[in-house]
C-alpha cells in the first residue's frame, strides 16, 4: 500500500515533514520523499501492470499509532458497560491502535489464567492491541501481592490497582521491590482514603457552593509523595496515574531530578475542564480524581511542557447511562474517553498553540510505548505498521448513534468537535475509514 | 408581577424583588392561618406528592399543612411505604411521578442536587424541602420573612449564623437570601466546620462568637449533627457548646434586643440553651408557623397560577 | 388594550352624592346601624366602604367597623389568567358570626367577584346576612346575583368598558366609559 504526501509527524525520527509511505505484510517498508510509481513497484515487487493500491493523503498528519496506558475496559464482570471488543473498537475509532487495560474487572485481573483472558480476547477482537494491566494485590485487598512473575509470563506489562489506592505503604514498598524481576512499572492509583472521605469532587470553593462533599487535593499529592520515595528507596519503577494537582506536579519533577524511576500521566480531562464546570446535574464531569482548580491546571499545562509529565493518557471509564442518571454524589466516577481525547486535546491544547503537534504525538505515543515496552509509537522502516491518519478539519457531533463504545458518559456528549482520525492501520490492516469501524472478518 | 419560575430549587436563582415577592405573598397566608376555617379553594384539585427520603416531620408536615390548607390534595411518597426501599431509582421515581400528571413534587434528599435531578425529569413543578449539602431554600424563606417581621427590613442589619456552617444547607441558603436583600451576615464556627472554601458565600467569617455578637439584630443559632464529633472534626460536644453555645448571658452582648432563632430540632445545652430559646427574644415557634405561611405562598406561586405561565 | 372613552359617566359630585344615597338606603333598608358591618372588596370596594363608614358616621354618629377582603384566593380563573395577581391582605378585625355583613365594590360585573367573596366571608364564620353595595352595575350577570344597593345602573356592550377612578386609589373621582378599539 502506499500512502501518499502524507504529513509524518514521528518524534522518534524528528520528522515532521511530508513523506511518502509505503507497507507491505503490516510493516513500513519505505518512507520517503515524493516516491515514484516506479520506486514503489520496486520496494513492493510488482510488476508494470499490476495496479499499486495507494491512499491520497496530502492536506492530512500521519501519526505512529497512539499508544493509551490508561483504559478500563470492564471486562470481565460489567460487559454492560463495555467489553473489550467494544472498547477496543472505540480505541481505534479515536486513533490508538495500542492500550493498556486496567485490571479492575470482576473479577480483579490477580491470576494468569485472567490476564491471558484479556490479551486473547484483544486478539479476538483484532482491534486496538490490548496489553493487560495485572492488579499489584490479590483481589485488590492492598494486603497480598499478586503473583507477578506468573501475571508477566501471561502477558501482563505493568501492575496497578488502579481504581482505588494501596493504602498500606509497606504492601507498595513490596510491590516496587518485587516487581523489578518482571522490568514493569508499578502504576500507582494515588488516593489516600481517609483524606479522600466521602469526597465527589474536588474540595474548594465550587464544591462549596454546589455543597457536595470535597476531596482535598492533598489525598493525592500526600500518595505521590509517599510512592516516589518509596520508588527512590526500592529503586523501583513507578508510574503516577491520573496527575490532577499542582503539588503532585512539583513532587514529581523534585524526584525526577533526584533520579528515581520515576514517570507520571495527565487525562485530558484535567487539562480541559475544571472543577468550576461541574453543576449538579453534570454527572459526566465526575471522574476520579476529581477536576482540578485552575491553579492546578496550569500547573499539569506546564508539567506537560516541562517534561516532568511524561504521556497522555484517557483513563477510559465507561458507565452505562442508567448509572450515571442519578444525584451527582451517587453516580460512579468515570469518563468515557476513547473517542474524544484526541479532538479535545486537539481543539483545547494544539489548536490554541499550547501544544506542539510533535509533542502531542511524542506525550500520546512514543513516551508510553517506551515507558511499557510496548512495539509501538514510531514509523520507522521495519516497524509494525500502526498509523493515524488524523484530519484536522473534520468535523463531528458526539451521540449515540457514532459512538463505537457502549457507554455515553462523555461531557462532549451532544457537542460538535473537530480534528479525528478518518484512517487507522493496525498492523498495516486498515480498520477505520470514513469514521466507521471496517468489521473484520476472522 | 409574572412569576416565571417552574421549580424552587435554591434562592441563587430568585432577584431580591421576587424573594420579596414571596415575602410579600406570605403575608396574607399568614392571616389565614389564624382563622377558624383555614381551607381555602384555590388549589382544588392539583396535586401535591412529598417526596421525602430523609425523615423530617417537621418539614413534610410544614409543606403537607401549607398545600391543604390551600385546598390542594396531597400523597406522601415516603420512603418506608414505598417502593424506594425495594431499590427503585429516584430516576424510576420520577417517571412514575411524571405517568401520573402531579402537579408539585417537593423533595428532601440526601444527597446534594437530587431535587435538581427531579426537575430536571419532571415536567412537574419541584420545591426543594432539602438536598444534602446543598440547599433549603424555604428554611431559608420562612427565616427571611421572620426576620422582615420583626426587624423591618434588612438594609444595615447585622445577622450572625452560627454553627456548622461547612454541612449546613441551611445556613447556605439563607446567606444566599440575606445577601441578596441587603443584609450584613457573619459566620461563626471552628476551623473545622468552617473552612477556608466558605468564603465563597463571601461574607464574613470568624471563629470567635463574643466578638460578633456586639451589634448582631439577630443571631441564627445552627443545628449541630451530633455525629460531626465522632468524625474528629470537634473535640468534643462540652468544648463547642462552650466555644459556640448560646445562652441568655452571652445574647446580652449583643447590647440589642436580638432576634434569636434556630430551624429546629434543637439540642438544647448545645447549641442553645433552653433559657435562650424559652425567652422573649427567641423566636423559634414563630418560624414554625412562618414557615407553613412562606410554603403556602410558594406553592401558590409555583402552581396557582395559568399553567401556560409555568411552562 | 387600547381604549377611547366614550363619555364619563360620573364625575366627583355625582360619586359623591351616589354614596350618599346608598348610606342612607342601608340605614334605612336596616333599619339603624345595628348589627351592621362594612367589608370592601379589593382594590376599589376599600375606599368605597371606607366613605360609606364615613358618611354613616356624620349621618348617625356610629362607627361601623370595617374590614378589607382579599378575594384572589378564592377566584375561579386563577388557572386560566396569564399573570398572577399580587396576593394582599384580607383584614377582617371582628367577628362576622351572626352580623349583617354589607358587601362593598366599584363594579357589578358578571358576579364571579361577588361569589368568590361570599366564599370568601363564608370561611370566616357564619353572618346574619350579606347585602351588597355596588357603585356601578353594568349588567351581563354569569351567575344568579343582584346588588341590594346600586350608585348608577349603566346598560353596556360587551365591548364597553367601565373604568372607576377614586381619589384615595387613582387621584381622582370619576367613572367612565370606555370602548375597546
Amino acid at each position: 500500500m502506499w500512502l501518499r504526501q502524507a504529513f509524518v509527524v514521528d518524534p522518534s525520527q524528528n520528522l515532521a515533514v511530508e513523506r511518502d509511505i509505503v507497507l507491505k505484510d503490516g510493516v513500513i517498508i519505505e518512507i520517503a520523499q515524493n516516491l515514484q510509481p516506479e520506486d514503489v513497484r520496486a520496494v513492493l515487487g510488482l510488476s508494470n501492470s499490476e495496479q499499486i493500491p495507494q491512499v491520497n493523503a496530502a492536506g492530512k498528519y500521519l501519526f505512529p499509532g497512539l499508544v493509551d496506558a490508561h483504559v478500563h475496559l470492564r471486562e470481565p464482570g460489567q460487559e454492560d458497560k463495555e467489553d473489550i471488543r467494544s472498547g477496543s473498537r472505540a480505541a481505534v475509532r479515536g486513533g490508538f491502535t495500542s492500550i493498556l487495560a486496567m485490571a479492575n474487572t470482576k473479577p480483579v485481573i490477580d491470576q494468569r489464567a485472567l490476564v491471558e483472558f484479556v490479551r486473547i480476547q484483544g486478539q479476538r477482537a483484532g482491534f486496538a492491541k490490548v496489553y493487560p494491566v495485572a492488579a499489584v494485590t490479590k483481589g485488590f485487598k492492598g494486603t497480598e501481592l499478586v503473583e507477578m512473575m506468573d501475571l508477566f509470563e501471561g502477558g501482563a506489562v505493568a501492575f496497578s490497582d488502579d481504581g482505588q489506592g494501596i493504602q498500606n505503604s509497606e504492601i507498595m514498598r513490596l510491590a516496587l521491590e518485587y516487581a523489578k524481576l518482571t522490568a514493569c512499572p508499578i502504576i500507582a492509583h494515588c488516593e489516600d482514603n481517609n483524606l479522600a472521605g466521602q469526597g465527589v469532587m474536588r474540595r474548594g470553593e465550587a464544591s462549596a457552593r454546589l455543597g457536595l462533599r470535597g476531596i482535598p487535593a492533598s489525598a493525592e499529592s500526600v500518595m505521590v509523595a509517599r510512592d516516589v520515595l518509596l520508588a527512590g528507596e526500592t529503586e523501583g519503577k513507578l508510574h503516577i496515574a491520573h496527575v490532577s494537582t499542582k503539588e503532585s506536579v512539583q513532587i514529581i519533577k523534585k524526584a525526577k531530578k533526584l533520579g528515581i524511576d520515576v514517570t507520571a500521566e495527565v487525562n485530558p480531562h484535567h487539562l480541559l475542564f475544571t472543577d468550576e464546570d461541574i453543576s449538579l446535574t453534570a454527572t459526566a464531569y465526575k471522574v476520579n480524581p476529581p477536576l482540578p482548580t485552575r491553579a492546578d491546571q496550569e500547573a499539569l499545562i506546564e508539567g506537560l511542557l516541562d517534561g516532568t509529565i511524561d504521556m497522555l493518557a484517557t483513563d477510559h471509564a465507561p458507565h452505562t447511562w442508567e448509572d450515571k442518571a442519578k444525584p451527582f454524589a451517587e453516580v460512579p466516577f468515570g469518563i468515557n474517553a476513547l473517542e474524544t481525547a484526541l479532538a479535545a486535546v486537539w481543539q483545547g491544547l494544539v489548536a490554541k498553540g499550547k501544544l506542539s503537534i510533535q509533542k502531542l504525538v511524542e506525550l500520546w505515543s512514543l513516551k508510553p510505548a517506551q515507558r511499557f515496552g510496548l512495539p509501538a509509537g514510531m514509523l520507522k522502516i521495519g516497524a509494525p505498521a500502526d498509523m493515524v491518519l488524523f484530519d484536522p478539519d473534520y468535523k463531528e457531533e458526539i451521540s449515540a448513534a457514532n459512538l463505537e463504545s457502549k457507554s455515553l458518559n462523555t461531557p462532549f456528549l451532544g457537542k460538535e468537535m473537530q480534528g479525528f482520525p478518518v484512517m487507522v492501520w493496525v498492523d498495516g490492516k486498515l480498520l477505520l475509514e470514513n469514521r466507521q469501524i471496517i468489521d473484520v472478518k476472522n | 408581577m409574572k412569576w416565571k419560575h417552574k421549580d424552587l430549587l435554591d434562592l441563587d436563582v430568585l432577584q431580591a424583588e421576587e424573594i420579596e415577592h414571596i415575602l410579600h405573598t406570605a403575608g396574607p397566608m399568614k392571616e389565614i392561618l389564624q382563622r377558624p376555617i383555614k381551607k381555602l379553594p384555590t388549589l382544588r384539585g392539583k396535586s401535591v406528592v412529598l417526596l421525602f427520603y430523609e425523615s423530617s416531620t417537621r418539614t413534610r408536615t410544614s409543606f403537607e399543612t401549607a398545600a391543604k390548607i390551600l385546598g390542594a390534595d396531597t400523597t406522601n411518597f415516603s420512603v418506608t411505604q414505598s417502593s424506594v426501599n425495594k431499590g427503585e431509582s429516584l430516576l424510576d421515581t420520577a417517571r412514575t411521578l411524571q405517568a401520573m400528571n402531579v402537579d408539585l413534587v417537593i423533595v428532601r434528599h440526601a444527597s446534594s442536587g437530587a431535587a435538581d435531578f427531579l426537575a430536571q425529569e419532571l415536567r412537574a413543578g419541584v420545591i426543594n424541602g432539602g438536598d444534602g449539602q446543598h440547599a433549603h431554600p424555604t428554611q431559608a424563606l420562612l427565616d427571611l420573612f421572620t426576620l422582615k417581621e420583626k426587624l423591618g427590613g434588612f438594609q444595615g442589619k447585622k445577622i450572625v449564623i452560627v454553627g456548622d456552617v461547612l454541612h449546613s444547607r441551611v445556613a447556605r441558603s439563607n446567606v444566599l437570601g440575606l445577601k441578596k436583600l441587603g443584609a450584613e451576615v457573619v459566620l461563626v464556627g471552628p476551623p473545622t466546620l468552617l473552612p477556608a472554601e466558605m468564603n465563597y458565600l463571601g461574607v464574613k467569617i470568624s471563629y470567635d462568637l463574643d466578638a460578633e455578637l456586639p451589634g448582631a439584630d439577630a443571631v441564627m443559632a445552627l443545628r449541630l449533627q451530633l455525629e460531626r464529633q465522632q468524625n474528629g472534626l470537634f473535640p468534643s460536644i462540652r468544648e463547642y457548646a462552650k466555644l459556640y453555645g448560646l445562652n441568655l448571658e452571652r445574647i446580652r452582648k449583643t447590647g440589642k434586643q436580638t432576634v434569636v432563632m434556630h430551624p429546629g430540632p434543637m439540642n438544647r445545652g448545645i447549641e442553645i440553651a433552653s433559657d435562650l430559646a424559652e425567652s422573649p427574644l427567641s423566636v423559634i415557634d414563630e418560624q414554625v408557623t412562618n414557615g407553613v405561611a412562606v410554603r403556602m405562598a410558594l406553592i401558590y406561586l409555583l402552581i396557582g397560577g395559568a399553567s401556560s405561565d409555568v411552562a | 388594550m387600547e381604549s377611547k372613552t366614550k363619555n364619563k359617566i360620573m364625575d366627583q359630585d355625582g360619586i359623591r352624592r351616589a354614596i350618599s344615597r346608598i348610606s342612607h338606603e342601608i340605614l334605612e333598608k336596616n333599619k339603624g346601624t345595628n348589627n351592621l358591618v362594612l367589608i370592601g372588596i379589593r382594590t376599589r370596594g376599600v375606599p368605597l366602604a371606607e366613605r360609606i363608614q364615613q358618611r354613616i358616621l356624620e349621618f348617625e354618629n356610629v362607627q361601623l367597623p370595617l374590614g378589607l377582603l382579599d378575594i384572589t384566593l378564592y377566584r375561579d380563573d386563577l388557572s386560566t389568567i396569564d399573570v398572577q395577581p399580587v396576593l394582599h391582605e384580607t383584614r377582617v378585625p371582628f367577628s362576622i358570626e351572626g352580623k349583617v355583613v354589607i358587601l362593598i365594590d366599584d363594579v357589578l360585573f358578571t358576579g364571579r367577584t361577588v361569589r368568590a367573596a361570599l366564599d370568601a366571608l363564608i370561611d370566616l364564620g357564619r353572618p346574619q346576612k350579606i347585602q351588597l353595595a355596588v357603585l356601578i352595575d353594568r349588567g351581563h350577570r354569569e351567575l344568579p346575583i343582584r346588588a341590594d344597593f346600586v350608585g348608577k345602573n349603566v346598560p353596556t356592550s360587551s365591548r364597553e368598558i367601565i373604568s372607576v377612578c377614586l381619589e384615595e386609589t387613582d387621584g381622582r373621582d370619576e367613572v367612565l366609559l370606555l370602548e375597546k378599539i
